[in-house]
């Protein structure tokens, strides 16, 4: 478990966009893992499994808790993201981590749940689309509309390019 | 723009670090496993069954669903009332809990008829016009408190939200 529970909580966190409920998620993960424990224990795709579970249930509780409030919570303007000051070789390794999952964070889940399943779990957006239940042209709007509002966030990195 | 951008964005977030897991987790899974271990076998999964006890549960649902399927014929012609009276037709009231099933079967079939005749018809359009009404402004009020509540301090930084 010791081996896996980072990259679990960092799945879950990232999909979930809160730390409760990821550690929630985490735990059901583990759970679902001691009950295969004879399948899992000699088998080399164990941590593909662990990560494929904690994608399915992180899903599964936004949909359960968030469906019914997507009419109302869906805002089309893209959410400002607040950048330090400070220039970026300032920054240590930890300061810009706490920088991208803050940003991340920040995302409306609309938008934030296709970015981390593109760009972390390697789905294409055909994929998002198909297990997210939504039109293919709605996923690349809302990545697009992620990507831009992190652009400052990147550009505080040094990310020049980025912003050309 | 918008490739570069992606590229940027994917060089960004892939070489972030994973994020590190609460140091509460391990324990909090060792105390899930040691509950759900206490649990009796019926309140446990249905795969940590036993063996004879699954099968007995296979059989009993599958008893079920198919007394059900024979009685859709009768429901399907005739509604509740007539599948209950063909059932009483069929004998298979020899049982006197049968039998007392169905005196609270017509009771409740004369309550059901003296009601619809004793309510104008428009009262009751009116209370499920009421009822809509109701519903509508409770989930207005729900989702008003959803986003002053949850979204106003979750762009507010609140790591619970």
């Amino acid at each position: 478990m010791r081996a896996y529970q980072d990259m679990v909580f960092s799945t879950a966190a990232r999909l979930a966009g809160n730390d409760a409920q990821a550690e929630d998620i985490a735990q059901d993960v583990f759970i679902k893992a001691y009950e295969n424990f004879e399948q899992l224990r000699t088998d080399p795709a164990a941590g593909g499994w662990l990560k494929t579970v904690a994608t399915n249930l992180s899903l599964n509780y936004l949909t359960r808790y968030r469906r019914r409030w997507r009419l109302f919570s869906e805002e089309s303007s893209v959410p400002e993201i607040a950048v330090p000051d400070a220039i970026v070789s300032d920054l240590s390794a930890d300061q810009r981590q706490a920088l991208i999952e803050e940003a991340l964070r920040r995302l409306p889940p609309h938008q934030r749940v296709p970015l981390v399943l593109y760009h972390f779990e390697d789905y294409s957006y055909q994929d998002i689309a198909l297990r997210l239940g939504v039109s293919l042209a709605k996923i690349k709007t809302d990545i697009a509309r992620a990507r831009a509002a992190m652009l400052p966030m990147l550009q505080s990195q040094g990310i020049e390019e980025a912003g050309e | 723009m918008s490739d570069r951008l992606e590229s940027a964005v994917d060089r960004a977030l892939r070489a972030a670090p994973l994020r590190r897991a609460p140091a509460s987790l391990e324990e909090r899974v060792l105390r899930e496993i040691g509950r759900r271990a206490q649990l009796p076998w019926w309140r446990q999964s249905f795969s940590r069954w036993p063996r004879l006890a699954r099968a007995g549960f296979t059989v009993t649902c599958g008893s079920i669903v198919a007394a059900v399927l024979a009685a859709t014929g009768p429901w399907a012609q005739g509604g509740v009332w007539a599948a209950a009276g063909a059932w009483s037709a069929g004998g298979a009231l020899s049982l006197p809990w049968a039998r007392s099933v169905l005196t609270l079967v017509d009771a409740a079939r004369e309550f059901e008829a003296a009601l619809v005749r004793a309510v104008p018809p428009d009262w009751l359009y009116g209370a499920m016009a009421a009822g809509a009404v109701l519903y509508a402004a409770l989930f207005g009020l729900g989702a008003a408190a959803y986003r002053t509540l949850y979204l106003d301090s979750h762009s507010a930084g609140d790591p619970q939200s």
